[in-house]
């Protein structure tokens, strides 16, 4: 009886958000020009990385450095850094929706608010995903080499999703501040600085003092960008089942503490007007 | 020109009151940054905690770069923060308000306007010169000239890029990616480039006039540098004033006077 109750509904929910997201991916597609020019950044720091890289891999004298060549390096940032460009600024448009009062517009629609904004952000992500990685392998392939097995591809794939997700849901946190502290820009910044440094946007952390990886591993920053760009220059399957089931660990736990935030927020939040 | 320095110091004092208004908000942003550049810099200590120097470059050498690069574009958009959405401001017609009024439209334009943030990046700059240990008369005389000319070419390149807007309409894009390409490019040793890379550093996006040349500066008083920064500081200025008033010829709107409060 129960189940007959759950399933219909649940499929029904899929369906809707579905739907969401795929009329965010129709209206970004409606925009190729400025979705190309957002790559320009791409064609930027890959070019500024490979100048860096390429200078100290000569410096040192060594082909490899902590078993990364000089190939697996760029490669890695590619991937990197293809993650956090792709990435809507979510927590900006929470933050919004927090302090114009919007959000209490949406409590009374037929969905959730945390869901529709993961629905959109996965739409803009993943549309991003493809020119963005497209132009730096183009750059990548031309300063350093062919790109490492396709075989790893399909796997890489399914962790940057996990890792997007987690990164949904720190954003989402982050905006939700709005809630206590109406200013959000210093909290935004400086989780994008962790994920560039802790996250190994900037640095391999294989580069990094052993304890400094060790404390870097034990974060969920880690999760969204080194994790998937470390599987797609060693692609095998251990590594993606550790990977795989730590950024699940980590889904669940950036996912209820926002689920929280959100239900203590909401149940708190004074409507004037009508 | 008194009148015009004295109209500049109540724009930035009406700006800074404004500012202090929502004082919990403005204190977040400056920690915030300070914050957001420390963690920032934390890639170059481990840098260089693996691989000690790159062509020359070392963390000390870092660390007046990163001095001078956040001073100057701390204190350019904390006293003219307007020039970060110029061409959104001629884009909507915005000009309209300072063209209606008796004073220069580009000095008012930029200084209406202070970015609370810009004040954390100048506040960093400073520390980060401390850190670097080359404290005395001399190097702090330099650091504020270094600091003060690398200013003046930043904001000069972001009028230049944000003036396209005049004849292209929305040039919002394009300035971003310029403003995100200046900072990233200063923020680099000179060193790791050259040729044709270096060339474009010094014209087309003259990152190494704000960060690399500043710095060297800093670390040593030449006439070399100290010319080539003051001759590039002159020579970007005159061409983004002559630009934006080329373009001001161009401007058109839907008369979008309005009381600015």
């Amino acid at each position: 009886m129960k189940r007959t109750a759950v399933f219909p509904s649940l499929i029904r929910d899929i369906r809707k958000y579905w739907a969401i997201f795929r009329t965010q991916l129709v209206n970004s597609l409606a925009y190729p020009l400025d979705l190309l020019s957002r790559s320009f950044s791409m064609v930027l720091f890959m070019w500024i990385f490979a100048q860096l890289w390429r200078t100290t891999y000569s410096a040192s004298g060594q082909e490899s450095i902590a078993g990364l060549s000089l190939n697996d390096t760029l490669w890695y940032l590619m991937m990197a850094e293809t993650i956090i460009l792709s990435k809507p600024r979510i927590s900006t448009q929470v933050a919004e929706a927090v302090k114009d009062g919007s959000i209490a517009y949406n409590l009374n629609k037929p969905y959730n608010f945390i869901l529709y904004h993961f629905s959109v952000s996965f739409g803009d992500s993943l549309l991003r995903l493809v020119p963005n990685a497209l132009i730096g392998s183009l750059v990548v392939w031309r300063l350093a080499g062919p790109p490492p097995a396709t075989r790893g591809w399909p796997l890489v794939f399914v962790a940057v999703l996990a890792a997007l997700a987690i990164d949904f849901c720190i954003n989402a946190m982050i905006g939700m501040l709005a809630f206590i502290t109406e200013e959000i820009r210093a909290f935004e910044w400086i989780y994008a600085k962790f994920i560039l440094i802790l996250g190994g946007v900037l640095i391999p952390l294989d580069f990094f003092p052993e304890w400094l990886k060790t404390a870097a591993l034990s974060l969920p920053f880690a999760y969204t960008t080194y994790g998937p760009a470390r599987l797609f220059i060693d692609p095998d399957w251990d590594r993606f089942v550790t990977l795989i089931s730590r950024q699940g660990a980590w889904l669940l736990v950036c996912g209820g503490i926002l689920a929280l935030i959100y239900r203590k927020g909401t149940s708190q939040l004074a409507i004037n007007g009508g | 020109m008194r009148r015009e320095v004295i109209f500049l110091l109540s724009l930035w004092k009406a700006n800074l009151l404004a500012a202090m208004e929502y004082r919990a908000a403005f204190i977040s942003q400056v920690l915030g940054m300070m914050l957001n550049n420390a963690v920032y810099f934390v890639f170059w200590m481990i840098f260089f905690d693996r691989f000690k120097e790159v062509r020359g470059w070392g963390l000390t050498d870092m660390l007046l770069l990163f001095g001078v690069v956040a001073a100057g574009f701390g204190i350019g958009v904390a006293l003219f923060g307007n020039v970060l959405g110029l061409a959104e401001v001629i884009a909507r017609g915005g000009l309209d308000y300072y063209l209606s009024l008796p004073r220069p439209v580009l000095l008012h334009t930029l200084a209406s306007r202070s970015v609370a943030s810009g004040f954390g990046d100048f506040v960093y700059g400073v520390l980060s010169f401390v850190a670097a240990g080359q404290f005395s008369a001399d190097t702090v005389t330099r650091f504020i000239l270094g600091t003060l000319l690398a200013a003046t070419v930043f904001i000069s390149f972001l009028i230049l890029v944000n003036s396209l807007a005049f004849w292209i309409g929305n040039a919002n894009m394009i300035a971003q990616q310029a403003t995100n390409a200046i900072i990233t490019f200063s923020l680099y040793p000179i060193t790791l480039f050259d040729g044709t890379a270096k060339l474009l550093l010094l014209t087309l996006i003259p990152a190494a006039f704000v960060g690399a040349i500043p710095a060297e500066l800093v670390r040593g008083f030449s006439w070399q540098s100290f010319g080539q920064l003051f001759a590039a500081a002159i020579f970007f200025f005159s061409l983004a004033v002559f630009v934006f008033h080329r373009g001001l010829r161009r401007y058109e709107s839907g008369s979008a006077i309005q009381v600015q409060l």
